[in-house]
């Protein structure tokens, strides 16, 4: 079923012209799998999609059949591999991976030094692989990197009205913000509830976690200290949270954020109805594209605010895959992750925004982007670079991460709708997290 | 002038009007959903609302079955089939099973019988979400993942006690004494069973058959847990391809919503008039 | 009757437990066992991605965790409050459609299938359906509110702690009403004409009638439809799970949607199996009022129970 299906996807991307062509075999051999099915389980969605059309091509070069046995997103994901470890299933040889998951695997993937060639390791971009090691070990492979930066309706910034209007009440120039406390400002002024707001923000799981931890690195905080103990709900964590709920209470983030995720937001954003956006660079294709967006050719790019600690935020990781040590043919694995994250492949999901983990593709996909006219991709690679170069840390990549944020982003949500302060919120989300750590054996 | 029959036919056609109308209303969300599969992309969830669809088209589901659009199909005919298949043998399955353990009950006397029903009935109530773990480990060890097997007998579990409280009343509502006369005639207890009691209690085991099938038919949260691939993902369970990490395909969900429902409107439309015969007598008089 | 006695199966006395065989070992293998496993689970510190610790024996820590856990307990009560407005909530009205449809003599069969229509929806689709009427900016209502003037705010339907559980409660309340109404409807076509006819020529006021005579004779089959519902009530997790997960800050928690989270995502599966136990003994205890109701009520109508 899905082989067929597949190979009409393949049909369908040659037709529009993304498909790499003979060229493309590089120097790699990816061996030969005659009568060998690998079983694979891959994340899906429509950013995603358009790589596996390349699955039948690894196919056709190797002999060997593809059996994708579960597309899904990356939290169902999690949790049936984690039932997976339970029950003893892990029949299956390749899985789509993330930064911030890996660590709560544990040994069930294996360490890809040694198993994927030293060269292909050479041509990934340092960070990315240091950011795919836990305890020492490759857990993973790299295939696309996220980090957020701000998205504008530019055409609201440049308007000669909101220029001087702005600066009569806040006594600067209107311009996309530098910093978090701009942001609110603007955020403060653009917003026209319910028909406009001037930002707004994923409201639960750890994507408001980690919004809330970049912007307390941003200020100078950090979540734990050198000890592993709980720091968040520090000065700089009380200062961030409070952002969250100054936006919310002076309605300029709709009013349901709280229940937002990731969808809501792009395509909240594409709607626009919202002035200033904080995401990621998977939906700067679709912010431009006049078939799914109302603010085609009017979104502008800036990286994402500073704190006050002076730096930016830049709340990052990678998309990855992942092997697993149970695995029956580990060449032929190795062999298809390689050629999922290859040079042609890491072209194909640049095409829609989707940041390379090569470095050689940052160059070659903007050159592409140059010559199709595409200036706007142009920029956002050219923004994206530089905040992967500059601004790009992870979560604390530890078992316990997301357990910590599920005590966390409950009290935000808490303080974030008044039910205590801050300071209180963080308190306990703070007290919590330590028993969470405590129960790991960090503490 | 207007006489007393006609007055009282109006008021019929006014009775039934206003109940339909009202009936419509209460199915507004749903007919929502059944809208926005025929709509083109722009008009689902705009701002402000297209209410009724203004260039109606069948996109939605020409994207499903991956006809001439570049986006993957999602693999509905395989997972119709797994639904079919898991749904009409697990009712009928819980049927059989059903059956026998309702004509037990209706029938004879036993130790802890009543102990028994209640106890069959209390296992219903165990919610999903904690079975769904410690059956999945079960399952694992004895190779049921994924197998339309697994979920088969996970839904004959999950209706047989219904079916034998329904079943079992009905039985109690046919005299003993006919199939008491029949054996006197020479039948078999399992002849005069077959013959007289069980097309008697036709209507009972219809109504018993509608609820377990849309049951199994629905249910989401144990088939997401014990299905893997289109061996045995359900169409519920393959609801979820429309979701991924970013985006949320609402047009194409509903398509597929569309998809689910029709073959369980048909069958309960058939079965209309066996399933109020069936749960009026079924349920309470025995 | 010489006859040698026939094998103990063919024996009357084992026939009724022969009969019941393959209910009893369906349900053993497919609840029984789990449970059972469950329970020893909920004694040890089992996390799910760590399966050696299925060993580590950590006796009632569990429960006492839980039992000192505010947010259990809020989600507790707002479990069994969720129930109690919802099952309320579903009669009534159900029981209103009931009385309707039963008055209609013509094109009856096409109303009561309309009547079924939600019943046809999947809770995972109910859950979804909801979420984008209930959505603040995008969603149907809002929309519909505003462009009728009636509201000129985003209504935070699935975040203010009122709404959201108004919002949860609706979707529940929508997608079971009709399997009230259908069962209500059976006992009404299941009524003895006689004494209606008797009153009506006595001269009682229909709501007399109402009250007197169609409601007694009514009530055992609410007593079932509240067992039935309260059977599977449990579904509503997946509608919940969808609309808000139990968020935003707790506010919709129910006691399914923790015992996931705990579960699966926090990978503490012998807490969660704790919190599993004690929804139910919940759901237990819900379905057992409604039995024993059930039971009395047909005592009362003569029926041999």
């Amino acid at each position: 079923m899905i082989r067929t299906t597949l190979k009409q996807l393949l049909a369908a991307t040659a037709l529009s012209g993304i498909a790499a062509t003979g060229a493309m075999a590089e120097d790699v051999d990816y061996g030969n799998f005659a009568d060998y099915t690998l079983r694979v389980k891959l994340i899906g969605g429509a950013q995603y999609e358009p790589l596996y059309a390349r699955i039948s091509e690894w196919e056709a070069m190797t002999g060997a059949t593809v059996d994708v046995l579960s597309r899904k997103n990356h939290f169902e994901l999690d949790r049936e591999i984690k039932q997976d470890i339970a029950a003893g299933t892990l029949d299956w040889c390749v899985g789509s991976n993330h930064t911030s998951f890996a660590p709560q695997y544990g040994a069930i993937y294996m360490d890809l030094n040694g198993v994927i060639g030293e060269e292909t390791l050479a041509e990934f971009q340092e960070l990315a692989l240091k950011n795919s090691t836990v305890d020492g070990r490759l857990v993973q492979l790299p295939r696309h990197s996220d980090i957020s930066n701000l998205y504008y309706i530019k055409s609201r910034f440049e308007d000669e009205d909101n220029k001087a209007a702005f600066k009569a009440e806040y006594g600067y120039d209107l311009a996309p913000p530098e910093t978090w406390d701009q942001m609110k400002d603007m955020a403060m002024f653009f917003a026209d509830a319910p028909s406009f707001y001037g930002t707004q923000f994923v409201g639960k799981d750890e994507a408001i976690t980690g919004r809330f931890y970049e912007m307390l690195v941003a200020n100078g905080g950090q979540l734990f200290d050198e000890n592993w103990e709980p720091t968040f709900n520090s000065e700089a964590g009380v200062k961030s949270l409070q952002w969250f709920k100054d936006l919310y209470d002076a309605q300029a983030v709709p009013a349901g954020a709280l229940n937002y995720l990731w969808d809501d937001t792009g395509l909240g954003f594409a709607s626009g109805t919202v002035a200033m956006n904080l995401d990621w660079a998977g939906w700067a294709a679709f912010f431009n594209d006049p078939e799914n967006s109302k603010i085609a050719g009017d979104v502008g790019l800036v990286r994402a605010p500073m704190g006050d600690g002076g730096v930016r935020a830049g709340w990052s990781g990678s998309h990855t895959f992942s092997i697993t040590s149970t695995c029956d043919n580990v060449e032929a694995a190795a062999s298809f992750v390689t050629f999922l994250t290859n040079h042609e492949s890491q072209m194909i999901e640049a095409s829609t925004g989707l940041l390379p983990t090569r470095a050689s593709v940052w160059d070659a996909a903007k050159e592409k982007f140059a010559a199709d006219g595409n200036d706007f991709l142009v920029e956002v690679f050219d923004t994206y670079q530089l905040s992967m170069s500059e601004d790009a840390f992870t979560p604390p990549l530890i078992a316990p991460w997301i357990e910590v944020s599920n005590e966390i982003w409950p009290r935000l949500q808490a303080a974030i709708l008044g039910e205590m302060t801050p300071q209180e919120a963080l308190d306990e989300a703070a007290e919590d997290a330590r028993i969470v750590m405590e129960d790991a054996g960090y503490l | 002038m207007m006489n007393g029959a006609l007055k009282k036919r109006l008021g019929a056609i006014g009775l039934w009007v206003l109940t339909f109308i009202l009936m419509v209303v209460m199915c507004v969300p749903g007919l929502w959903v059944v809208l926005t599969a025929f709509r083109p992309n722009g008009e689902v969830l705009a701002k402000p609302p297209v209410w009724i669809p203004e260039n109606p088209s069948l996109l939605n589901f020409a994207k499903i079955f991956g006809v001439g659009v570049d986006q993957v199909a999602i693999p509905v005919p395989a997972y119709f089939m797994n639904s079919l298949i898991i749904a009409l043998t697990s009712t009928a399955v819980a049927l059989l099973i059903g059956m026998s353990g309702g004509y037990a009950f209706a029938r004879y006397r036993f130790k802890f019988k009543n102990g028994m029903f209640l106890g069959l009935m209390l296992s219903r109530t165990v919610p999903g979400i904690a079975l769904s773990l410690p059956v999945f480990m079960i399952w694992s060890r004895i190779g049921l993942i994924d197998a339309k097997l697994g979920l088969i007998i996970v839904y004959v579990a999950l209706n047989v006690p219904f079916t034998i409280w329904l079943i079992d009343g009905f039985f109690r509502q046919i005299p003993k004494e006919m199939s008491e006369a029949a054996q006197v005639d020479g039948c078999t207890r399992w002849q005069a069973f077959w013959k007289i009691e069980f097309p008697l209690a036709k209507s009972g085991i219809a109504s018993a058959g509608i609820f377990a099938f849309l049951t199994s038919w629905n249910e989401y949260a144990l088939a997401s847990n014990l299905t893997r691939s289109t061996d045995s993902k359900t169409l519920p369970v393959g609801l979820m391809d429309f979701t991924a990490q970013f985006t949320i395909d609402w047009a194409g969900m509903s398509a597929m919503a569309v998809i689910i429902i029709i073959p369980a409107l048909i069958l309960t439309f058939l079965v209309q008039k066996h399933l109020i015969a069936g749960l009026t007598f079924g349920g309470v008089k025995g | 009757m010489a006859n040698k006695p026939p094998p103990f199966w063919q024996r009357e006395k084992y026939t009724p437990y022969i009969l019941l065989l393959p209910a009893i070992l369906t349900l053993v293998f497919v609840v029984l066992l789990p449970l059972l496993f469950s329970l020893y689970t909920s004694f040890t510190g089992y996390r799910l991605i760590r399966p050696e610790s299925l060993y580590q024996w950590v006796g009632l820590r569990n429960y006492e965790r839980i039992f000192s856990d505010g947010d259990f307990w809020s989600a507790f009560g707002r479990t069994i409050i969720f129930l109690t407005i919802a099952l309320n909530v579903e009669f009534l009205l159900g029981l209103g459609i009931a009385l309707l449809i039963n008055k209609i003599t013509w094109g009856q069969r096409t109303l009561r299938t309309i009547m079924m229509f939600p019943m046809m929806f999947s809770p995972i689709l109910v859950g979804y359906q909801f979420k984008f009427v209930f959505n603040d900016n995008i969603g149907i209502l809002n929309n519909a509110l505003q462009s009728l003037g009636l509201s000129d705010g985003a209504i935070p339907w699935l975040v203010d702690k009122y709404l959201a559980n108004f919002a949860i409660i609706f979707a529940e309340v929508w997608m079971s009403t009709s399997v009230f109404a259908i069962l209500l409807l059976a006992g009404l076509f299941a009524m003895p004409r006689d004494p209606l006819e008797a009153a009506k020529v006595d001269g009682c006021t229909p709501w007399q009638v109402f009250r007197h005579i169609t409601l007694p004779f009514l009530m055992p089959f609410v007593f079932i439809a509240m067992t039935i519902r309260s059977l599977d009530v449990a579904r509503a997790y997946d509608i919940v799970d969808v609309m808000t997960g139990g968020g935003p800050a707790g506010r919709t928690e129910l006691l399914w949607t923790l015992i996931a989270r705990t579960g699966y995502d926090n990978a503490r599966m012998g807490q969660a199996n704790a919190m599993a136990y004690v929804s139910i003994i919940l759901s237990i205890a819900f379905t057992y009022y409604f039995f024993t109701k059930l039971i009395a009520a047909r005592k009362y109508m003569g029926g041999a129970a």
